[in-house]
């Protein structure tokens, strides 16, 4: 489904991300893990187009570069972590607003009932339908990434891009956003790529691993075959023994 | 809710309407409202209309009516404007003057006035012409610096660059008034804006302006409220954010260009204004555009009356006013709305 070659990206002229390939399948929950300042976001930014990149993205076998910003939209969404906003739109209006790459351009032209559909339906996913009319100023920061994964559900993109979206989030709602990616992933015809910074969760969520460092792929394997030493080196750290600690400790 | 934001609209409409009868009416002759209408009335469908004396109706139709409709039309040029750029910087303390409109117009108007340069075909629009460019030139010069140092062109990039280029402009300004003292007094008049003297040409050229830019702006309404979610959203929800940047941000330089140029550099209402509609109609700004601009101009019109009645024959800069009534109203809606 998603296939990159060669990326390369950065910022002003150093490459933070360095010649990176790999291919995700159809229902596929890819989970990049690695270190801070690893290239992670920056990889997670060049696939979407953010940052400038060498080398190529393909959806579907369609070049990345060859769409338009709106055709991006339909195809690729992102959900990155929960931030404030001073501006009070309703739940509902915040989730119609994932619909902007699917609508006619215009002055006057307003949502039909296909897009009233998408969004009421995303709304019940995510347990939000009876605050659909309160303003999202007003929202618990559980409740904001919420809407905020209605709105990202309701762009019917075929990939999801993840920036740490759990971040700021209490456990409950950690797992409950992982468990409804998890379930969109499943319905055939999509797949997620994420970063989360939590080891465990990403873990738990993910079926695949890319492992990074210093930009560069240090292995991508099945979260089963995945070599944890080679983890623990990355990390700098012994992360079995962290998490054997960690579940002692909950005995 | 469509009920809701109608009555809204339709309460603004009539404020808007009474504010420029009271902004006719009210002055060292007082004009009854129905003298206003038959006038307004006889002028629109061209009829002669004798019961209304000569003198009043010229009084209406050539000095005030002119004056409260580049109120009204300056009040709601800036409050689109400031709405725009809150959006388009993601910054609720954002405005057009962000970008240096004001301090590029002032630094043109500085230096015509201070060379006390006439060019016979333009005349008394020299002053607005010359500050105008002056206003856009600076817009452009902003964004050409951030587009080289920046090339995604972020938000912070550009409201630094507007603070210095302002910063810079406005200093060279204090220094032209401070060289030639004989003109510093006018400089800071106009600084501080005015809508006196103001004749039906200046209504006709900025009308359509604001017309078209409004226009543009409804265009946009959607990518506006995904830009208040942030840059990566809004590209990433399939928002061409460069394209939308520059067009929004070119017609509100033309825009607040074309204001400052007429009108002086009046503070405040870009700020509040979005603000307080924001705070009635939420934040969606397909409502908050239209709403600014009524509420805007209804403002500017009010504060216009102010200034030149309260301590009449002599007239308060308009900025001073729009700070003075604006500031405590300001706190009020924000505050008594936040209390409950």
């Amino acid at each position: 489904m998603l296939r990159i070659e060669n990326l390369s990206c950065g910022y002003d002229g150093s490459m933070v991300v360095k010649d990176v390939s790999f291919n995700v399948k159809d229902g596929q929950r890819l989970c990049i893990l690695g270190p801070n300042g690893c290239g992670k976001t920056t990889l997670l930014r060049g696939i979407m187009g953010i940052l400038p990149i060498n080398g190529s993205v393909y959806i579907d076998e369609q070049n990345m570069k060859s769409l338009s910003s709106r055709q991006k939209g339909q195809k690729i969404a992102m959900l990155s972590q929960m931030s404030d906003t001073y501006f009070a739109y309703t739940v509902y209006e915040t989730v119609m607003l994932g619909r902007y790459a699917h609508q006619k351009r215009g002055a006057f032209t307003s949502a039909d009932s296909e897009d009233r559909r998408i969004v009421q339906e995303s709304l019940e996913r995510v347990g939000m339908l009876e605050l659909k009319d309160r303003p999202i100023t007003e929202l618990s920061g559980g409740q904001l990434q919420r809407v905020f994964l209605a709105r990202t559900f309701a762009q019917t993109p075929e990939i999801i891009l993840l920036d740490e979206p759990t971040n700021h989030l209490d456990l409950k709602y950690q797992v409950e956003l992982i468990d409804a990616l998890k379930e969109w992933a499943s319905a055939g015809g999509r797949c997620v790529v994420g970063v989360l910074h939590d080891i465990n969760l990403a873990l738990s969520f993910a079926d695949t691993v890319l492992l990074m460092d210093r930009g560069e792929i240090k292995a991508y394997d099945t979260v089963e075959n995945l070599d944890l030493d080679l983890v623990s080196r990355v990390y700098g750290i012994d992360v079995g023994k962290y998490m054997r600690t960690t579940l002692e400790r909950w005995k | 809710m469509v009920n809701k934001t109608g009555s809204k609209t339709l309460f603004l409409i009539c404020a808007a309407f009474i504010s420029v009868i009271l902004g006719i009416g009210i002055g060292s002759v007082f004009i009854p409202p129905k003298d206003i209408l038959a006038v307004l009335a006889s002028s629109l469908t061209g009829a002669g209309d004798s019961a209304v004396d000569p003198i009043v109706k010229s009084l209406v139709t050539d000095i005030r009516l002119p004056r409260v409709l580049l109120a009204f039309l300056t009040g709601a040029a800036l409050s689109v404007g400031g709405t725009v750029m809150q959006s388009v910087l993601k910054n609720p303390l954002a405005s057009p003057f962000s970008l240096g409109v004001s301090a590029g117009a002032g630094l043109g108007a500085a230096i015509v006035i201070v060379s006390g340069a006439t060019v016979g075909l333009l005349g008394t629009f020299l002053l607005p012409a010359v500050s105008f460019s002056f206003g856009l030139i600076t817009v452009i010069l902003v964004i050409g610096a951030v587009s080289k140092i920046d090339r995604r062109m972020s938000n912070v990039t550009i409201v630094l660059t507007g603070m210095v280029v302002s910063l810079f402009f406005s200093a060279i300004m204090d220094l032209l008034a401070t060289v030639s003292p004989t003109y510093a007094q006018r400089i800071n008049l106009w600084q501080m804006g005015s809508f006196s003297a103001k004749e039906w040409s200046s209504v006709w050229i900025l009308l359509p302006i604001l017309l078209i830019c409004i226009f543009v702006f409804m265009r946009y309404a959607k990518e506006m409220d995904i830009m208040t979610f942030g840059e990566e959203q809004a590209q990433a929800m399939g928002v061409n954010l460069k394209r939308s940047k520059w067009i929004l941000i070119c017609f509100v330089a033309v825009l607040t260009g074309t204001a400052v140029a007429f009108a002086g550099i009046i503070g405040f209402v870009d700020l509040i204004a979005p603000h307080i509609v924001r705070r009635f109609f939420g934040s969606s700004h397909r409502k908050v555009l239209p709403a600014s601009a009524l509420f805007g101009g209804t403002f500017m019109v009010l504060c216009d009356l102010a200034a030149r009645t309260l301590t009449s024959p002599k007239e308060i800069p308009i900025g001073a006013i729009t700070a003075l009534i604006g500031a405590p109203f300001f706190i009020y809606i924000f505050f008594a709305k936040r209390k409950r």
